[in-house]
């Protein structure tokens, strides 16, 4: 990098810095709603420094914890094998069709952008899974349907594979008469770190807000992410608001909705361990980032 | 003759087109067995693709039945189009579809300039560590879901206890606003909002790209006397272009969804805000909640996927007529 | 174009495989109903005692508001019970409320067993038209005449709403059938400032009430939404809603004439109250938007009444859902029509492996004490103590938020007039209940369900017009003189009209089938 005047570093740095707050300010407001007193919030209502600080949500939340570190767990190995698993499967397809040899390539990156546009809509996916894999009730219905791999993701890294790794250092392997798994193994994922860093946190991120899958493949509480647990009380507010469907039951399940500085505290609760997480994964990610620059 | 001639002619292409695919299928199959290593790798996943996303596509007939489970899928009666007729045969369906659109439009155009813009500035930065801050939190807001931020907003503008209400405008000196009832303030609100949201990720891609450019390039033109504005014009963007066409046109194959949350969430499913905050999504999402119809959610899907993949490859090939290396396929 | 080709070639194969894996399950579905309606002809009289009954296990599904923790516990003691009855074990099969649609539509288009479900909560007459409900008149007569003897004591008017094309396909929980409406408030201030509650008899009579609160305690709202708004439940009092409420007889007579009820004055009069209290301050100004629910805002002390539909004892119920005393004023009288009984009900489904034995174990719902109260209350001296014969209460240390089992849906597990009563409840609760269906004034078209297949598309869009203005209307946030006929416009362009033709022709056609 060439050298640049202080007053444009300056520049950067302010603009960066507000953008950047605009970010966090929220999360801030978030965690102080979520150390709100209970009827405190309902009373006065959101505010970045609350009156009276207090955990009795939290305190609440930790005597159910049985169900809530059970479902952080599923939450855990969910997203890490689903990241692992769908990394790997998605290097796999993007780095032969990166690749000019590749038979059928047009063909087949059609194939995957076209699973992009269409889908055949819950109902088939759902009988699918169901019938034909008996993944209900799982585990793996956290992770194989729907999230394992993303077109989007595919082409991503084929883009990158194809733009950022110098074809003849393939050539030269293959001259050295190494075989492709090798030269895919030894060469071209070292070589990919920022891509693979890059999608595999979009995945983490994916399978770790991911409540869909649970919503529609569980019936068996036991398998519920945290994702879940936060989901089902949404979801019994929005049945709340119509009227026609909740037959007039609406009372009894009423009195069952937490109050709204306990769902910020859920909210919370299922931010933080990403929030605490990631800056270590920020750190192996920009590391590959600098690595790819360093190389590139 | 001449006709006849001319007919010959298109005759004899057609046969040597065939021909040509013929040769060009074989090359292919040629080229499975010498490659089969790679073809191989790729398998696992494209076999994942097969069982997930095409196979289920197959159900795409039940936009077209009037299901009844006692008769079974495929059992059920056939009836043409009228799963279909819902979303248009309303008042609302200009609406929705200027809604779902120019949100759309808005939110690739905004969403892009600004991820590129933040990308180069943090490709800037000389201090790595304030780069690595500031990459970390700018990706916070994409780590939430849409619900959590419908909550966060709701912070912010809550009538009588929302921050603004409370100590912004007061502080200002100005009166409180019941957010949640005017319409002009939420194409404001849902892009402000979106761009919160999506910015971050969309950077990091781009950064991602930008880094992987090799630093020769600019070594040369720096050489060259080209200064730091002329090097972003001349060599970051055009490198970073393919990346930014095919994000566009993945965005454009997406144009006619919304994000629900965004859409719904977000505006608390508030009545008074419809006009501005209906989108094909919601307007189904409303308009099933009590009917529960499979076929017509399917028939919904179907609509917008079918507009987008269009969309798409009427912009694909026009990306393809400037720069064939930049076209998704 | 190699490509395209390949692409529609590959489509074809795919198809093919498709269509055969879909038709296999459609015939696997098929099958198993034939067999299972087979199996009910040939078994016939007999299958009574439980030792000549091969074992069986049943799937139950049913709503909850949060699954208890300790379902497992129950279900074992369940199993324990229904093993020795029926020689059948039960899978409970507990969904939320909110995931409930979408849970039970996906179930029921797979072939997965469910063998009895509840049924109702807005979508029966889909279900029973997309062929998803088993019809039970066979089964009630042969395995179900408990259930049958249970609703007819009460009236025999109840089991016939349920009724669709002259076929019972859910049978309603015992439960309160009809509601009465009515306003809840909070007793310490009601009594505080000496609030005359026998001089409630109307909506317009609530304003001097709310006055008093509104100028003497600051900070309380004198009332919340019910639900959706102000009025959305109450309007009920007054209309027969036929179903969903697009088209409805008023007075729950009106000699079955369906009218819309946007249009009518009595709506109008309600909305011009709500508006009122608006304007006044009586409302809060978020009510359009707010997800906060009445409970919590009454337990937060931020609330002071609300207005819904009752029953008898109503006033010990909202007391514990709000940890607040709270009086009940029951000002509009108890009426019943085929929504109140058909909205929670049970049914067989169609992918029941054995519809007989589904209909013993809901047989035992109605008539075995035991079972009834393992579903509503859980197991004795662990989630409950008996405190005399017939009334219970949480064991010591046990309470709402920490009990292991504490449904509160005894309204949902069949004859709830069987289980025990809650401590604070009257003691004759299940006799008053059982006389304040009796005596509710019945709809005239108490038994005509609306069959929706012909409308679709016009309640699709007449949803979402709904939606946009029913519930700033009905929390008078917005003004009913211009908001209301803009409405009423939108509905019109949204083919309310057509909704209520359909309805109307289908209710004259009910009314010359069953002669009314």
């Amino acid at each position: 990098m060439q050298s640049t005047g202080k007053l444009y570093q300056w520049i950067i740095n302010i603009i960066m810095l507000v953008f950047t707050f605009f970010c966090v300010m929220p999360f801030w407001l978030l965690f102080s709603s979520s150390l709100t007193e209970d009827m405190e919030l309902v009373r006065s209502g959101y505010a970045f420094f609350p009156n009276k600080i207090s955990f009795s949500a939290y305190s609440y939340l930790w005597n159910s914890s049985s169900e809530i570190f059970r479902a952080y767990s599923i939450t855990v190995i969910s997203t890490v094998l689903g990241t692992a698993l769908g990394l790997t499967l998605t290097a796999m397809v993007a780095y032969p069709l990166s690749r000019l040899e590749m038979p059928f390539r047009n063909s087949l990156a059609f194939y995957v952008f076209f699973t992009m546009l269409f889908n055949g809509g819950l109902v088939p996916t759902y009988l699918l899974y169901t019938n034909y894999f008996d993944l209900k009730n799982t585990i793996l219905a956290l992770i194989i349907p729907g999230l394992l791999m993303n077109g989007f993701y595919i082409i991503l890294m084929r883009t990158f594979f194809a733009s950022s790794i110098p074809p003849a250092i393939i050539e030269s392997a293959y001259i050295d008469g190494a075989k492709e798994w090798k030269i895919f193994y030894r060469i071209i994922l070292p070589l990919s770190t920022p891509v693979l860093a890059t999608v595999g946190l979009f995945y983490t991120i994916m399978y770790w807000n991911d409540w869909f899958n649970g919503l529609i493949y569980l019936t068996d509480s036991h398998y519920y992410s945290l994702q879940n647990l936060l989901n089902r009380i949404l979801l019994d507010v929005q049945f709340l608001q119509n009227s026609t469907q909740s037959g007039g039951r609406g009372a009894e399940i009423a009195a069952k909705i937490p109050l709204a500085s306990m769902r910020m505290a859920m909210a919370a609760i299922g931010v933080i361990p990403l929030l605490i997480a990631y800056p270590f994964f920020q750190k192996y990610f920009v590391k590959g980032l600098t690595i790819g620059a360093v190389k590139g | 003759m001449q006709a006849n001639s001319e007919t010959s002619t298109l005759n004899s292409k057609q046969v040597s087109l065939k021909m040509k695919k013929k040769a060009a299928f074989a090359l292919e199959m040629r080229k499975v067995k010498k490659y089969r290593a790679l073809v191989l790798m790729a398998l696992p996943g494209l076999l994942y693709l097969l069982i997930n996303n095409y196979l289920p596509m197959l159900g795409i007939v039940i936009a077209f039945k009037d299901i009844n489970f006692a008769k079974g899928i495929m059992g059920s009666d056939w009836i043409g189009f009228k799963n279909f007729e819902y979303l248009f045969k309303t008042t609302d369906a200009y609406i929705i579809t200027r809604n779902t659109l120019l949100y759309n439009v808005t939110f690739i155009v905004l969403n892009t300039v600004i991820a590129i813009a933040l990308a180069i500035m943090l490709n800037e930065i000389r201090k790595r560590y304030l780069s690595r801050i500031y990459q970390t939190l700018i990706l916070l807001p994409f780590l939430i879901s849409m619900v959590i931020v419908g909550y966060l907003v709701l912070g912010f503008l809550d009538v009588e206890n929302g921050f603004m209400n409370k100590t912004l405008l007061p502080l200002m000196g100005l009166d409180s606003i019941s957010w949640y009832s005017e319409t002009k303030y939420w194409p404001w609100i849902l892009t402000l909002v979106s761009v919160w949201k999506g910015v971050g990720n969309l950077c990091i891609i781009y950064l991602a790209s930008i880094i992987g450019i090799d630093n020769e390039y600019y070594e040369a033109a720096t050489i060259d006397g080209a200064n730091r504005w002329q090097q972003i014009i001349k060599i970051t963007l055009p490198l970073v272009s393919p990346v930014i066409t095919i994000m566009t046109l993945l965005a454009i194959g997406r144009i006619f969804y919304s994000d629900f949350g965004l859409f719904f969430q977000v505006p608390l499913n508030t009545g008074a805000l419809m006009p501005v905050t209906n989108t094909i999504d919601t307007y189904v999402y409303r308009a099933l909640i009590n009917l529960g119809d499979i076929g017509m959610s399917s028939a919904a899907g179907l609509y917008q996927a079918l507009v987008g993949f269009v969309l798409v490859i009427l912009s694909n090939a026009v990306v393809r007529k400037y720069n064939k290396d930049n076209a998704l396929f | 174009m190699i490509k395209n080709k390949k692409v529609a070639k590959a489509f074809l194969i795919l198809a093919l495989a498709f269509t055969m894996l879909i038709t296999a399950c459609g015939n696997g579905g098929k099958n198993s109903t034939n067999s299972g309606k087979a199996g009910a002809a040939a078994d016939g009289g007999s299958g009574n005692g439980s030792a000549a009954l091969k074992p069986v296990e049943l799937v139950m599904v049913f709503p909850v508001g949060g699954e208890p923790k300790d379902m497992k516990l129950v279900s074992d003691e369940i199993n324990k019970l229904t093993k020795e009855k029926i020689n059948a074990t039960v899978k409970l099969v507990p969904i939320g409320f909110g995931a409930w649609s979408q849970q039970k539509t996906l179930m029921m288009s797979g072939n997965e067993q469910i063998d009895l479900i509840v049924s109702g909560l807005g979508t029966y007459s889909q279900d029973v038209a997309k062929g998803q409900l088993l019809e039970l008149d066979n089964y009630l007569a042969e395995q179900g005449q408990g259930i049958t003897e249970a609703l007819d004591s009460l009236d025999p008017a109840f089991l016939n709403a349920t009724r669709i094309n002259s076929k019972i396909y859910g049978v309603p929980s015992i439960r309160d059938l009809a509601a009465d409406y009515g306003i809840t408030m909070r007793k310490d201030l009601v009594d505080k400032y000496n609030i005359d509650t026998t001089a409630i008899k109307s909506l317009d009579d609530l304003d001097a009430v709310f006055k008093i609160i509104k100028d003497n305690e600051p900070g309380i709202i004198p009332t919340v939404k019910y639900l959706t708004s102000i009025i959305d439940i109450y309007v009920n009092s007054f209309f027969d809603n036929l179903g969903e409420g697009l088209g409805v007889l008023p007075g729950y007579d009106n000699n079955l004439q369906v009218v819309n009820m946007y249009e009518t004055p009595e709506y109008a009069e309600m909305l011009n109250t709500v508006r009122r209290w608006n304007l006044a301050g009586y409302i809060a100004k978020d009510a359009a938007t707010s997800t906060e629910t009445q409970y919590n805002l009454v337990k937060s002390g931020k609330a002071f009444s609300f207005i819904s539909h009752m029953k008898p004892g109503i006033e010990s119920q909202e007391s514990r859902s709000t940890s607040k005393e709270m009086v009940s004023i029951h000002f509009r009288p108890a009426a019943t029509a085929t929504y109140n009984i058909t909205s929670i009900m049970w049914s067989i489904a169609r992918n029941s492996k054995d519809p007989e034995r589904a209909m013993m174990l809901l047989n035992l719902m109605y008539t075995d004490k035991q079972f009834i109260n393992l579903l509503d209350y859980g197991i004795e001296d662990t989630h409950y103590v008996k405190v005399s014969d017939n009334v219970i209460d949480y064991p010591k240390g046990v309470d709402a938020t920490n009990s292991g089992y504490n449904l509160q849906m005894g309204w949902m597990f069949g004859n709830q007039f069987l289980s025990h009563i809650w401590n604070g409840d009257d003691t004759e609760l299940w006799n008053q209940l059982a006389e304040f269906n009796r005596n509710a004034i019945k709809s005239k078209a108490l038994g005509f369900t609306f069959n929706a297949d012909a409308v679709k598309t016009e309640i699709a869009a007449v949803t979402n017009v709904q939606n946009q203005y029913k519930v700033a209307l009905e929390t008078g946030t917005v003004d009913p003189v211009s908001k209301l006929p803009e409405f009423n416009k939108q509905l019109k362009a949204a083919g309310i009209d057509k909704i209520i033709a359909e309805k109307q022709k289908q209710l004259d056609a009910w009314a010359a089938a069953s002669k009314k």
